[in-house]
């Protein structure tokens, strides 16, 4: 699934959703299926500074497509953390570095999240496309 | 004969009353079994003694359902292995939101199988293929649980329950009392898509215009706590004619 149709699926996901705090709830309820990282992987390469809550990212290129690990400690950092690895992850670094970030905003939700929040959401972009870069460096 | 659930000389009382005196009845897996009988046969109290409603005290006999008896197990315990229950005055419940209770329930369910849970999206996608065909209005699986509904809501929702839980034994304790035609109708097809030749149905009713829709492999007449005859559905308009009074004991 390219990143235009994982957006595309979430889109439809939270238009399920007519109420903006069940959207809400529901980036919590794909949170559930977050998973955790070793201790030795959080550190402060992966720290995502910039974020409400303690949340750390993993970056590894593994036979040219950028591989996304992550955990957040909030339940809105988890569930976000879920959304966006499964919007970017497993993708090759072009395909990352060709997408607009506004397009986010097609799901209908970055408008929902508090000022805090969408300052979180653009300090995770930003290690993903900083992890793409070394990607798409380390496969030229 | 294969039985999914053999009920042998069941006793039970609510309260100082007993009303099952010795009832004797086997579930065939995929059959549609319909219970009629007069007011306080017993009928009620058979599905409550089933589900094990806090009511029912069981005074003697047994109820094995694949295999095994259910007595000591939990209300809970016995929904977890597949036995349902739609209610003749389903209650309100305030405050609780209907998608909330339905999804709880059935990720419950899920999880007692070991199957990964839905998620909210995934719930309601599922749910709304059944609205439809309910002809339930979106907005009902956002409000509280059967707070304000009409009768006929309260029915579909029963059927919405069991739809999505999916049970193997499903009791429909007067399912069509106080339906207007249409929403027989609709409640007849939400049960006749479960009918897939494995799943068993107990439908407690007083009156044949839902067997007209259903279509019952067996009648048990109930009478005075037992079962006093059991015959094919050639039964339903020999009962129409001549009443219960009719009926001579097996």
């Amino acid at each position: 699934m390219t990143i235009e149709e994982t957006i595309a699926k979430y889109k439809e996901d939270f238009d399920l959703f007519p109420d903006p705090n069940d959207k809400l709830e529901y980036i919590f309820d794909l949170g559930k299926k977050h998973t955790t990282l070793p201790e030795e992987d959080k550190n402060d390469n992966t720290y995502v500074n910039g974020c409400a809550s303690d949340a750390w990212l993993v970056g590894e290129c593994k036979d040219g497509l950028l591989v996304l690990r992550g955990e957040g400690t909030s339940e809105m950092a988890k569930g976000m953390l879920t959304l966006l690895i499964d919007i970017f992850g497993n993708k090759t670094p072009e395909d990352i570095l060709g997408f607009d970030p506004a397009k986010l905003q097609d799901m209908g939700i970055v408008e929902l999240l508090s000022p805090v929040r969408q300052q979180s959401l653009e300090a995770f972009l930003k290690m993903v496309y900083g992890y793409a870069h070394k990607c798409k460096e380390q496969g030229a | 004969m294969s039985t999914t659930m053999k009920i042998e000389n069941l006793q039970a009382k609510i309260g100082d009353k007993q009303i099952l005196k010795g009832l004797n009845l086997e579930l065939e897996p995929g059959k549609v079994h319909a219970i009629m009988g007069p007011n306080g046969a017993g009928k009620s109290t058979l599905s409550k003694a089933i589900v094990g409603h806090y009511d029912i005290e069981i005074l003697g006999g047994d109820i094995t359902y694949k295999g095994k008896s259910i007595l000591e197990m939990e209300a809970e315990e016995r929904a977890l292995e597949g036995v349902f229950l739609s209610f003749q005055h389903p209650v309100e419940i305030p405050g609780v939101n209907n998608a909330y209770f339905l999804r709880t329930a059935l990720n419950a369910k899920l999880k007692h199988e070991g199957k990964d849970e839905l998620n909210a999206a995934e719930f309601l996608r599922e749910m709304k293929k059944h609205l439809e065909m309910l002809g339930m209005k979106s907005d009902m699986i956002s409000r509280s649980l059967n707070e304000g509904f009409s009768g006929g809501e309260k029915k579909r929702n029963e059927i919405l329950q069991m739809l999505i839980l999916e049970p193997e034994v499903i009791i429909l304790d007067e399912i069509d009392s106080g339906l207007d035609i249409d929403a027989l109708r609709a409640v007849s097809e939400g049960i006749n898509k479960m009918k897939d030749g494995k799943r068993t149905f107990l439908v407690i009713t007083h009156y044949s215009r839902i067997l007209d829709y259903i279509e019952p492999d067996y009648i048990h007449v109930l009478k005075d706590g037992k079962v006093i005859k059991t015959a094919g559905p050639e039964l339903v308009p020999y009962l129409e004619e001549h009443g219960y009074d009719g009926i001579e004991e097996d």
